[in-house]
């Protein structure tokens, strides 16, 4: 095998790196991006990438590829599991429609140009199970954001205002999941669920807890700030999939207005789409989403991603519990509930997106015109995979940003409610392919804190994609039927150095890292080790059976803080 | 006319999707054609004889099939006629053509079925007609007769086109039916559950769910699910 590679003329766009569509040469060594004098005398392979674009493999953000709840969802739809996407061979067997196995999650990301992804809502208790799924994942690096917006520990300490046992909890809890970072979903909502309620405003109090949604956000902001954790919060807001909920996201956005970060933003606010509804009923529905791009753009220290609804089969799956009961009873579709004691909970619920249902199309259109509305450098592509539909879809969402013509196409197939009860049709803007890249690869690094990924830097892993289009002559305006077919099939996947995929063909198989955080050392463990036993007293295992140890894991990377 | 016997006594499955289709190749190519034994994929002349005669689509399977799942599969026309026994899901998403078993037939005859006929002059056993399970619709058209007895499940997620059943069968008959016919000339158990549409005529006895609202001359429900599907004495 190489250990080096010369991509050779290849048009790169690196906007991490300020490369512009420019020709140039691209040299990997052991793994890394590396100058050309360190590859002299190795066994070079070269790659002849004239005329293509070469970009830093894709990083998806947010997505739901390993734990129970994808488990149940693959459990309670079989009929999911009658596409045959590859037959074991030299390769594993690998199934799913929409909702794929292990493996072929890893292999349909690695054929399309994507590298890295992470699973954006682990519940703690689970954290097993969620690393043996992640485990079982091929092709791609990866890492885990375990729930904290409905912990009772996290409660009792922003109920006491303890912010400094608040940071050692974190550091506990994400020392003992392996996890990246810190996902709070409906923060409060789930623990009303367990009553059979939810929140309905950053001001309810919690059920048995003297705390607000409001203070749980702010709170673990803080601690996580103070951390200095290499992702900010990560948060699905309250009140998701309820017209008239905007405001409820506008007010979740602006409480990251007292924070600061020089590296990123303060707070991520996750498929936005479905938190961005005007209107007090699904009868009186409308897009919310001029008024939230707004005040995203205003601040500098809040990113978004889309949640972008893919028409077609998808699968609801959230640890927004209460929400999917709600889906459930809306649509009468199969529904599936999780618990995890004191942690929080979640639920399954099919669904399929029709473009002539009203409400869908509404969500389609208000998923676009939040990627179009909001900077490029603030908003990142995503479906919430698979809530909105299939990562494998990215491309359409990819080509509907970059060309109004694909839209007014599009926009003649859905249902004409989104002509009034959207923006959609006279928004102009046409992101550029920069743009979109920057959206699929620099800006989740970015916003995720992982120097290494997104980019083609020297030091950068060499993780690559290299696709059959020049950016120096395509139309991304009117070749939008290009646009979508090339980037569904990259003709080149390079991870870590080594070739993964070529034109759509698996050609090796490689188990990626899985990173977690480790900022034990900036705490002290001792001060919440009374409380910790004290509420192990709430679980169903002992405290020295909870959690994962690090050589449990196959191939564990960790950052320490 | 192509007909095709076992070689052996299978020692596991066969999965063979068999159309008539195969019928308009030529003989060489037909005995290359792709089937699982087990798992191992083989070619069909490994496990059967492969003769032609003339040139109607039409394939005469001689001999027992009972453990050949996957006969007519997605067929669109022509014939099959099977002089034995045929295993699991025979016909399933059958488009068109006909299909005639002078045995049994095995569980899943007939699933998600579109058009098309088949006969069964033996047994057909569970799961006739219906929705392979998550989906949303079991057969939507064609006619399945059976002229003897039948298992549970017949017709579960029906959505169109004809069952009939000349003998008895078993429990769970037109579960979540939307529409269509299912007759059956003999006993049966339970009728009816989560009715949504279509028509189901019982010449025997029989078990109704408790939630159809009795009309003049038919049961209508199931109320549970607002269904206004119709149950009636033959
Ligand atoms: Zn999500």
């Amino acid at each position: 095998m190489h250990h080096a590679l010369h991509i050779k003329n290849g048009i790169v766009i690196d906007p991490k790196n300020g490369v512009k569509a420019e020709k140039m040469d691209i040299f990997v060594k052991d793994g890394k991006i590396v100058e050309e004098s360190e590859v002299k005398g190795e066994d070079v392979k070269v790659i002849d990438a004239s005329n293509k674009l070469v970009v830093a493999g894709g990083v998806d953000m947010h997505a739901h590829i390993a734990g129970s709840k994808i488990n149940t969802g693959r459990t309670m739809r079989p009929e999911e599991m009658r596409v045959v996407r590859n037959i074991a061979n030299k390769f594993r067997a690998a199934v799913g429609r929409v909702l794929l196995t292990s493996p072929a999650i890893g292999y349909e990301y690695a054929k399309m140009g994507y590298t890295s992804s992470f699973e954006a809502a682990q519940p703690p208790i689970g954290a097993m199970h969620s690393h043996e799924e992640l485990d079982a994942i091929p092709m791609i690096d990866k890492a885990a954001l375990p729930v904290f917006g409905n912990w009772h520990f996290v409660f009792k300490y922003v109920e006491a205002k303890d912010i400094e046992k608040l940071k050692t909890f974190i550091a506990w809890a994400l020392e003992r999941t392996k996890g990246f970072g810190v996902k709070v979903v409906n923060p409060g909502g789930v623990e009303a669920w367990m009553y059979g309620g939810n929140v309905t405003s950053l001001d309810d109090q919690v059920p048995g807890f003297n705390v607000t949604p409001r203070e749980i956000i702010t709170s673990l902001i803080k601690a996580v700030e103070e951390l200095k954790l290499n992702h900010s919060v990560h948060i699905h807001c309250n009140r998701l999939g309820v017209p008239g909920n905007y405001e409820t996201t506008i007010e979740t956005i602006k409480l990251a207005g007292g924070f600061s970060n020089d590296a990123r933003q303060v707070l991520h606010v996750t498929h936005v789409q479905f938190n961005a509804y005007a209107g007090d009923s699904w009868r009186t529905v409308s897009s919310g989403a001029e008024e939230i791009a707004k005040t995203v753009n205003s601040m500098d220290n809040v990113t978004i991603d889309m949640g972008q609804p893919i028409f077609g089969h998808a699968t609801a799956m959230t640890g927004d519990a209460p929400f999917q009961f709600t889906l459930h009873k809306l649509t009468g579709a199969r529904w599936s509930n999780k618990d995890s004691e004191v942690e929080g909970g979640a639920g399954i619920v099919p669904l399929v997106y029709l473009p002539k249902n009203p409400v869908h199309a509404l969500q389609w259109a208000i998923g676009l015109e939040l990627g179009l509305l909001i900077d490029s450098d603030k908003v990142v592509l995503t479906t919430d995979y698979p809530n909105g539909g299939p990562f494998t879809e990215y491309p359409y969402v990819m080509a509907m940003l970059m060309s109004k013509k694909m839209r007014e196409g599009e926009l003649e197939k859905v249902s004409p409610f989104v002509q009034k009860a959207t923006n959609l049709p006279a928004i102009d803007t046409e992101k550029t392919l920069e743009e979109i890249i920057h959206m699929t690869r620099s800006l989740p690094a970015r916003i995720l804190g992982l120097p290494q990924k997104g980019h083609l830097g020297v030091g950068a892993d060499a993780d690559i994609a290299i696709y059959d289009l020049n950016p120096l002559e395509i139309d991304t305006s009117n070749d939008f039927e290009k646009v979508y077919k090339t980037f569904k099939t990259a003709e080149y996947t390079i991870k870590s150095g080594r070739i993964l995929a070529k034109n759509g063909e698996l050609v090796d198989e490689y188990w990626g890292k899985t990173y977690w955080v480790d900022a034990t050392g900036r705490v002290d463990m001792e001060a919440i080790k009374p409380d910790i036993e004290d509420y192990f007293k709430y679980y169903s295992v002992e405290l020295q059976n909870y959690g994962v140890e690090e050589g449990w894991l196959k191939k564990p990377e960790r950052i320490v803080i | 006319m192509i007909i095709i016997k076992p070689k052996t006594e299978f020692v596991v499955t066969v999965e063979a999707e068999l159309t008539p289709d195969l019928a308009e190749k030529d003989v060489e190519e037909i005995k290359k054609f792709k089937v699982y034994y087990g798992k191992d994929v083989v070619e069909l002349e490994e496990l059967f004889e492969v003769t032609k005669e003339g040139d109607d689509k039409k394939l005469v399977l001689d001999g027992d099939f009972s453990r050949v799942k996957w006969i007519g599969c997605r067929m669109s026309d022509g014939e099959i006629v099977v002089k034995g026994n045929v295993g699991a899901n025979c016909g399933a998403y059958m488009a068109g053509g006909k299909i005639v078993i002078e045995g049994d037939a095995d569980d899943w005859l007939g699933a998600e079925m579109k058009d098309g006929e088949i006969v069964v002059k033996g047994n057909a056993a569970n799961l006739v007609g219906c929705a392979y399970y998550g989906e949303a619709t079991g057969m939507s058209g064609g006619k399945i007769t059976i002229e003897g007895n039948a298992g549970n499940y017949i017709g579960e997620k029906m959505a169109g086109g004809e069952i009939e059943i000349k003998g008895n069968a078993g429990d769970f008959i037109g579960t979540e039916m939307k529409g269509g016919a299912i007759t059956i000339h003999g006993n049966c158990g339970f009728v009816g559950g989560d009715m949504k549409a279509g028509e189901i005529k019982i010449g025997g006895d029989f078990e109704l769910v408790p939630t159809f609202v009795k009309q003049e001359d038919a049961w209508v429900g199931d109320v549970n699910v607002k269904g206004e599907g119709v149950v009636r004495r033959l």
